[in-house]
């Protein structure tokens, strides 16, 4: 979305649709790398190799299940919720309600600090070590899937509330419209990393 | 504009170039198959068992059922060739035709090359049938195969280990193949039999010896440093030598 | 459209853009991995005494590698346009004319220029650098070969040489076509100024760049001992090379999914006027097939290396037995993405012969539909047939009969890209070019290496001859006797748009020559030895292989010449060869409508299209 060409003549229309299409490949791209890590969990719980999908319950944890899912599930409802305060931003710069988009940006915008916050905490506190077994592999590389897509979220949501709040959009703003198909990816991604871990 | 021939000459194989195609084609199938069975045929090992013989057999029929395809390749490619040939640094003149497409032939064509890849998945699956029914067999020698950097390791049911491989011939064998580190694979070369060995699996197949004498065993599989070397024999021996062999080993085996 | 710079701000001292260069990002990225390096190496804990692998001096290398990275991407200025966005500060027009390269002069092509033009020609350059990499570790693996003992290398060296050799040479391959030509020409083919996205065009080559540095440093460190494919287990246990092949294949991975969802939009959305889908040049469909199909496949490849990173360095166990992993994991990751990547190093060459074939035959494109079809067909199936790489592993040995149909299937696809080839040639006016005779060698060579492949669907046939040399034989003759003939005949047919010079046609006749007839000997060498049963990835054989073997070193030798003889025709024709003219070939696409040096927006008024580009034939003349 940051990228327009040399040739400054052309509609913003006629830009902003290019780009769209352009972010759209590159999520199908990024969509590509999340589903082959949700076939990567199913295929080792399916495989079970040494009976060592599950680390063996030890004095320090005696079982992984309760922690399993629910913080994959949180940072999912955390994004969703940027999702929406992103979309009623969107909804003014429709209304041409400055105001209102730039509440929205900033809104979601504090919702990905929140979740890395969030998904960091999760990520140190977390009761195994990596050497214990493929569920705790997965669990971690959904985890900084998530992370990373994350840490994305907080650029472009930080540049998108930043851009609004300079009034970059009072003519155009196809830039927020893009801005929120990434965050339906974002939401969608981790809900895919969520539902996963919820099958231990 | 869509027709193959353009209607000054409605009747096109009476063209020249059309009928110097098709005794070319005759020719380079005829060549096409006979050089590319006995290409293969030659370079192949010496098969010592069923299931090498099948290979071979599959072969020499996918090689002449692509021969006519490769050959009217070969054909219409040496007619365009030695047909008048233009040089020099500006182009020719422009063809004396300008037909875009012709759907008869893109439809005979099509058909014809999936009849062809019909006919090469039924050969394929019945020989696959076979083989699968091997691995199924209780009857039987078991014999436990265990791959490890850079060798291999054979245990058979009463005991015996042995780096090489004995077997009887004629009889069946099933090999329950694993390994202990990284990926190898078990290659009977002469037998045409080949199974990866991987840690934390046990992978099967089965084949029948049928000839006495020593043959291949090869990994195929890169599994590090001293991949090249990691092969060893494997010996079809009678029935009574082997015998004699399998209770000589289990004997040792049990001493040390 | 070059008079803008009048405008130009008067910013007092250099910017920012301005400084940055490849100069600048390669002190930025050694610095980086240096500074990483030492305090990694200060701060890392030791490993404890519990874990599998060793994973502390994993740890270092990969962290000092991505410092590299980024510090590099951010020293050629990757980072300023994704900075001036969140800044709120768009880059200016003139800003951006400077990106491009606006009269800049050779200096251009050390920076992150934007210009489709520019990224073009850096992707030659850095195409044939591969190639001459690659080339010269084959003709170390065959002088190997070329007695049966080996032992010229060592067992080490040789299996890192092999694997080395193999990874360039897919990357090698996979830009080879998309890379120069897909930026060079596909624009100005299609009637567009520049690329959709400029900057990701100049990221998507500079990531190359990027790249190409830890897969050297791995050199160093161990080297990369498991052959491309980098199967786990082998590659958990492998030294610290590995590491650099890991970052190798991550970084070009990104490279390939920018490139891909640039080069996608700017066919969909920049098109000429009156350029509709049946008007576009089938050159065009290969190359966004290509890179389309690499959009999903290649970030399978990236989370395989990712994964194989995170057991080797974090010891976790995505295919470490020993802890529930699996190497079956690895293998289906690994040929998701690496069966559909030969059609994307394939597609594109067959499809720029196609293109060249109606000008050297002067008679229109046979059956652009069904040529359309074929590239479509091959695009589709080929996501389906990848465990075709894995009947012999055991890993479902009930899902190998419905393998064996998906990949017999795509030899109907792939029959209809030979119907319009051959039908093209057909009636034609033979206009003798080497362009013209890479055409025939791809039909020879392409039918050898489709003939073979049939063998190799087959389960039963498979068990006999997978992993040993026939294969190396099977997929030399598809990627390099089919895929590297079509590029190289699209070097000598827009060498003169992209050097203004005509390329010398004694020496691509020579080269031609020499490298097709040392391909033919030394891959028929190859398939005699794989026939008799030896392995591939050995470094050394039973001395009953030897003959063929010295067949094949002999054959290489001779590519290796040939190669040679190529290279000093792009260089003394680039330099001092025959002044071009417009158009020498008469073609009928449009890049051949501008003028050498062609301007940094390639069109003054933009064109617009009333016909396809196939209008030969004595009715149009």
């Amino acid at each position: 979305m940051s990228v327009e060409t040399h040739a400054h003549h052309e509609h913003p229309d006629v830009v902003g649709s290019r780009n769209r299409l352009g972010v759209i490949l590159l999520l199908v791209a990024d969509i590509a790398f999340a589903l082959s890590m949700v076939f990567v969990y199913f295929y080792l719980r399916g495989q079970n190799v040494n009976d060592m999908w599950l680390p063996a319950a030890t004095a320090d944890h005696p079982a992984i299940e309760p922690l399993s899912a629910g913080p994959g599930w949180t940072v999912t409802a955390i994004a969703a919720f940027g999702l929406l305060a992103h979309m009623y931003g969107l909804k003014g710069a429709r209304a041409h309600n400055q105001t209102q988009l730039k509440l929205g940006s900033l809104v979601a915008f504090v919702a990905s600090v929140i979740a890395i916050g969030y998904q960091y905490n999760t990520i140190s506190s977390a009761p195994f070590t990596f050497s214990d077994g493929a569920y705790v592999s997965c669990f971690y590389m959904f985890a900084f899937l998530n992370m990373v897509h994350l840490l994305l979220t907080l650029f472009i949501s930080f540049g998108n509330w930043n851009r609004a709040r300079l009034g970059l959009y009072v003519e155009n703003f196809w830039h927020v419209d893009i801005v929120r198909i990434w965050w339906i990816w974002m939401v969608v991604s981790s809900l895919l990393g969520a539902f996963s871990l919820s099958y231990p | 504009m869509t027709d193959l021939m353009p209607p000054k000459n409605p009747q096109w194989w009476k063209r020249s170039d059309v009928k110097k195609t098709f005794i070319l084609w005759i020719i380079c199938t005829a060549v096409i198959g006979y050089v590319g069975v006995e290409f293969h045929v030659r370079n192949l090992v010496d098969p010592a068992s069923e299931t090498m013989s099948s290979i071979i057999s599959l072969m020499r029929m996918f090689t002449w059922a692509a021969a006519p395809v490769a050959g009217l390749v070969t054909a219409m490619s040496l007619t365009v060739l030695t047909s008048k040939r233009h040089y020099g640094d500006n182009p020719p003149a422009e063809a004396d035709h300008e037909i875009r497409n012709s759907p008869k032939a893109a439809a005979v064509w099509i058909v014809i090359s999936g009849l062809l890849c019909l006919f090469a998945l039924i050969g394929g699956l019945v020989v696959l049938e076979q083989e699968n029914e091997g691995v199924l067999n209780t009857q039987a020698i078991q014999v436990d195969v265990t791959g490890q950097q850079w060798l291999w390791n054979f245990d058979y049911a009463n005991g015996a280990r042995s780096e090489d491989l004995y077997l009887p011939v004629n009889k069946p064998v099933v090999f329950h193949i694993t390994s202990v580190d990284v990926k190898h694979s078990f290659w009977v070369v002469q037998m045409g039999i080949k199974m990866d060995a991987n840690p934390g699996y046990t992978t099967e197949t089965a084949v029948t010896p049928n000839k006495i004498g020593v043959f291949d065993v090869r990994c195929a599989e890169l599994c590090g440093l001293l991949h090249a070397y990691m092969q060893t024999k494997v010996h079809i021996v009678s029935q009574a030598d082997y015998d004699a062999w399998l209770s000589a080993h289990a004997a040792m085996e049990a001493g040390a | 459209m070059t008079t803008l710079t009048q405008h130009t701000s008067a910013a007092p001292g250099k910017s920012i853009i301005e400084k940055l260069n490849v100069f600048t990002a390669l002190a930025l990225g050694v610095i980086s991995a240096i500074v990483v390096w030492r305090l990694s190496l200060a701060l890392l804990p030791q490993d404890s005494e519990e874990v599998r692998l060793f994973s502390r001096e994993d740890k270092i290398t990969l962290l000092s590698m991505c410092a590299w990275f980024i510090g590099f991407m951010t020293g050629i200025g990757a980072l300023v346009g994704p900075m001036r966005w969140v800044m709120g500060k768009d880059l200016s027009h003139d800003e951006n004319m400077f990106l491009a390269g606006e009269n800049m002069g050779p200096k251009r092509y050390l920076r992150y220029t934007t210009d489709h033009k520019v990224v073009g020609i850096q992707y030659l350059f850095i195409t044939i650098l591969i190639f001459f990499l690659g080339g010269g570790l084959a003709m170390l693996i065959r002088t190997n070969l070329g007695t049966p003992e080996g032992g010229w290398l060592h067992a080490q060296a040789y299996n890192s040489i092999v694997g080395t050799h193999g990874i360039l040479m897919i990357v090698g391959t996979i830009i080879m076509v998309t890379g120069p030509f897909g930026n060079f020409i596909m624009p100005i083919m299609i009637g567009a100024r520049d690329m959709a996205f400029p900057r990701l065009n100049a990221l998507s080559f500079w990531l190359i760049v990027a790249a190409a540095v830890p897969l050297i440093w791995g050199q160093f460190i161990g080297g990369i001992t498991t052959g491309w494919s980098a199967y786990n287990p082998l590659a958990g246990q492998a030294p610290l090379g590995m590491d650099g092949y890991i970052m190798y294949i991550c970084i070009f991975a990104i490279s390939t999914m920018v490139a891909g969802a640039n080069i996608t939009t700017t066919v969909v959305k920049m098109r000429a006027k009156g350029m509709t889908w049946n008007r576009t040049p089938i050159f065009i469909y290969g190359v966004v097939a290509s890179v389309a199909l690499a959009l999903p496949a290649f970030p399978v490849f990236f989370l395989s290396q990712i994964l194989s990173a995170f057991d080797r360095a974090l010891d976790t166990s995505f295919y470490n037995t020993a802890g529930g992993g699996s190497g079956w994991l690895y293998e289906n990751l690994f040929w998701i993405m690496g069966h559909p990547e030969v059609y994307v190093i394939l597609i594109p060459a067959v499809a720029a012969l196609m293109e060249m074939a109606p000008v050297f035959t002067r008679r229109p494109l046979f059956s652009f539909n069904i040529a359309v079809l074929g590239i479509a067909g091959i695009s589709g199936l080929s996501v389906l047939v990848w465990a075709h790489h894995m009947y012999i592993s055991g890993w479902a040995p009930l899902l190998n009969a419905p393998f064996m149909l998906t990949t017999e299937l795509i030899s109907i696809p792939t029959g209809m890209l030979f119907l319009v080839l051959i039908g093209t040639l057909w009636r034609g006016r033979i206009w003798m070019t080497m362009p013209l005779m890479s055409i025939f060698a791809l039909l020879w060579n392409f039918m050898i290496g489709g003939v073979t492949g049939i063998y190799l669907s087959d389960v039963p046939a498979d068990a006999f001859l997978h992993g040993s040399m026939y294969v190396t034989a099977h997929f030399h003759y598809t990627l390099m006797g089919a895929g590297l003939t079509g590029a190289l005949a699209a070097l000598v047919y827009w060498f003169p748009k992209m050097t203004g010079r005509m390329f010398d046609k004694t020496l691509s006749w020579i080269a031609f020559w020499m490298v097709q007839i040392g391909f033919n000997v030394a891959f028929v060498g190859m398939f005699m030895v794989g026939l008799a049963g030896q392995p591939r990835r050995v470094e050394s054989y039973a001395p009953t292989f030897s003959t063929a073997n010295l067949v094949t070193t002999i054959g290489a030798y001779t590519i290796m010449i040939g190669m040679l003889v190529l290279l000093h025709g792009v260089i003394t024709s680039a330099r001092n060869g025959v002044k071009a003219p417009k158009n020498p070939w008469q073609a009928k696409t449009l890049e051949w409508t501008v003028d050498y040096p062609i301007p940094l927006e390639n069109f003054d008024v933009l064109p617009v299209v009333t016909t396809d580009p196939y209008g030969y034939g004595k009715a149009k003349s």
